[in-house]
């Protein structure tokens, strides 16, 4: 099968100029060309070869500024490579930057044909999609007015919905799946799926290595400009993880004052606690319904887990994450911030974060709470408390399951049962 | 320096196969979203794309019958031709200087040509050019002169006027990329320039050890064109428009080479 994408020795300089370099002709007058010319030169790519097959769907993942967004824009054709070459076989799609040409002052059906054309089709193309992407947005009732009107969720229904309309063969994705409810980004996910399945080759661009592992068979990990791992996505975030362990471990601080949970274990950096400790988790609760300090928890009922934090100095959209793994490591729940956009701007000072869960349908035993704040990139933690929060879930009749939800069994011996033998 | 292939290899090659519908339908699309727009808030629309150059005229109409009274024949028509073409080729400067920093959006999308952008700033504002002709057809009728054979001639002069101005659109897009005051050095460039080209006055009135200069003006040339052809219903001097026409195409063509190549960084710059 011919590779849809072959990036080959790819190479990307980008110049580094004075903060006061003159960007008008006035200005280069006054200074003159001193500070025209660039200070230095780095390579934002270097030795960059992959490729993918049609029906591939690819991930990249790695730290800000690692080169993703770079190496996005040189296979989308926007920039010259200074070393090696892009070759590209089919129909360019490609959700970033959502909602390039909409103005607020013309109509949903304006923007629309815009976006459209804008994305590659005519507009023979976009008439005949017209009703199609409209219902696609869920915006029928909305479209002859002006988009000013929407909503932001409406108008990057819109953007997505163009965008997702215009059958690619190559398809660049870069982080924008965050976007609207959650049904609406499933909707988008399960269009991305069909095209996949019809051929056409992804390749998605994201910070959050669990996405990548999610949905793309591969993965390459981005550090500096170069590729540090290329395989199956599993693997490679693993390591992807693996190194971000591993980067924690390096930044966390070699001592700090032992700190006592409620539950009156002892917190030690290096054995229980680890991060770089820019934002501090100061202190860490499981309550009940009525608010009330938990250890152990009944079957089904609610827990609310609040996290005060300290920042010393601003820390900028931080995530949050909490799992709850059994005692053998095994891990029963996980989420975070980042994962439901949960948007956590700039901390400083203090404050309190709290996870509310409706019903805990774990099945009886012991498990413990692990909470973190992290780096925005998942690039290392601030504070991770690892297996410093025991919880205990009293339940009768588990079995060996994780889950122990509401459950009734019924029976009936008449004929009609579904499952009746044939004759 | 890129050969002329690899120019039209770079234009259509990211929109392989239906190239040329597409670049037409987007250049629709988006000349369109420039009127719409313009023209969205009043009803008047077209009235009021007509109101500044009906405003100068009013006042330069005045100013150099009555006040200093240039005795040029036909005056309305004669001073309306050159401010409407005038104001179509300035308007496109203007905007054609900033369409790169303001379509960051679109510069950054695969496969987008940015070479269409400051060809859009062009046409749009042709259009404008275009729905005024009307008036000036009727200001000649108003005041008795009738339209000669070489009137044929105008498409001709109107497509000359595009693409001299898009040559020069394509400098000073690129320009300001990297420099954010072309725009206001463009504004205040094109206010000499008002002054230096026969716009209200008759070249024929300038004296002769200047004229050789006045000569270099390209525009020059273009509205003594439309004025022999819708005026005084001649043709017009064939060695002054084949002259506009070589400095154009060579324009045109060290233009694009410059945007062209500098429009990979513009992503950079942006």
């Amino acid at each position: 099968m011919v590779p849809r994408i072959i990036v080959d020795g790819l190479g990307k300089r980008f110049r580094r100029y004075h903060p006061e370099r003159p960007n008008t002709f006035t200005e280069l007058l006054l200074s003159g060309l001193r500070r025209w010319r660039p200070e230095e030169e780095f390579w934002a790519l270097r030795e960059v070869s992959f490729q993918i097959s049609a029906g591939r769907m690819v991930g990249v993942i790695g730290a800000n500024g690692a080169g993703k967004s770079t190496l996005l824009s040189l296979i989308g054709g926007v920039g010259r490579a200074d070393e090696g070459r892009v070759t590209t076989h089919g129909r360019f799609g490609a959700l970033l930057d959502l909602g390039a040409g909409f103005h607020p002052d013309l109509t949903g059906r304006e923007n629309l044909y815009i976006s459209g054309v804008i994305s590659g089709l005519t507009r023979q193309e976009v008439a005949d999609r017209f009703d199609e992407i409209v219902a696609f947005a869920e915006l029928e009732a909305f479209i002859d007015n002006p988009l000013r009107t929407y909503s932001t969720g409406m108008q990057m229904r819109l953007a997505f919905a163009v965008a997702i309309h215009i059958e690619p063969e190559i398809l660049l994705i870069d982080e924008v799946l965050a976007v609207g409810d959650i049904a609406f980004q499933q909707k988008c996910l399960d269009r991305i799926m069909q095209f996949r399945e019809k051929g056409c080759a992804v390749l998605l661009v994201s910070h959050d290595p669990g996405l990548v592992a999610q949905l793309c068979d591969e993965a390459i990990w981005l550090q500096h400009g170069r590729i540090v791992a290329n395989g199956p996505a599993e693997l490679v975030v693993d390591e992807y993880k693996a190194a971000m362990d591993a980067e924690t471990k390096r930044r966390t601080p070699a001592s700090a004052p032992v700190l006592r949970t409620t539950g009156g274990a002892e917190l030690r950096l290096n054995e229980n606690r680890f991060g770089s400790l820019e934002v501090e988790l100061t202190g860490v609760a499981l309550l009940d319904e009525q608010g009330e300090p938990a250890v152990e928890l009944e079957n089904g009922r609610p827990l609310q887990i609040r996290l005060n934090y300290r920042a010393k100095s601003p820390v900028a959209a931080p995530i949050f994450g909490v799992s709850i793994s059994r005692e053998d490591g095994f891990v029963c729940y996980d989420t975070s911030t980042d994962m439901v956009n949960f948007a956590v701007t700039t901390l400083q000072g203090e404050g309190a974060i709290s996870l509310h869960l409706d019903r805990l349908d774990l099945a009886g035993g012991a498990y413990f709470v692990d909470v973190g704040v992290y780096e925005g990139e998942w690039a290392y933690a601030y504070d991770y408390h690892w297996h410093a929060y025991p919880l205990l879930i009293n339940a009768a009749g588990g079995g060996q399951g994780v889950l122990l939800p509401p459950q009734e069994w019924s029976w009936s011996e008449s004929a009609a049962s579904p499952r009746s033998m044939a004759p | 320096m890129l050969t002329f292939r690899e120019l039209k290899a770079g234009l259509t090659q990211p929109l392989s196969g239906q190239s040329y519908l597409y670049l037409r339908d987007l250049l629709r699309e988006l000349v369109a979203r420039d009127m719409k727009l313009r023209y969205r808030d009043s009803v008047l629309g077209w009235a009021w794309s007509l109101l500044n150059p009906l405003a100068q005229l009013l006042v330069f109409g005045f100013v150099f019958r009555f006040v200093l009274p240039l005795n040029i024949p036909n005056y309305t028509s004669f001073l309306f031709i050159g401010l409407l073409a005038w104001s179509w080729f300035q308007a496109s400067l203007m905007g054609a200087a900033t369409v790169i920093v303001d379509g960051r959006a679109l510069i950054r999308r695969p496969g987008f040509p940015a070479l269409i952008l400051p060809l859009v700033s062009v046409v749009a504002n042709m259009v404008h050019f275009l729905l005024a002709l009307p008036i000036v057809f009727l200001f000649l009728w108003f005041t008795g002169v009738s339209l000669q054979l070489p009137v044929i001639l105008l498409p001709l002069l109107v497509l000359l006027q595009a693409f001299f101005t898009l040559s020069i659109a394509y400098f000073l897009a690129t320009f300001h990329v990297s420099f954010r005051d072309t725009q206001h050095l463009v504004g205040v460039g094109l206010l000499l320039f008002f002054y230096l080209t026969p716009i209200f006055y008759d070249t024929g009135t300038i004296p002769d050890r200047f004229l050789f200069v006045y000569r270099l003006n390209p525009v020059l040339h273009l509205l003594e064109g439309y004025r022999d052809v819708l005026l005084y219903g001649v043709w017009p001097s064939w060695g002054g428009l084949a002259a506009v026409t070589a400095v154009t195409a060579v324009f045109l063509l060290v233009g694009i080479n410059l945007f062209q190549n500098a429009s990979y960084r513009f992503v950079e710059e942006l």
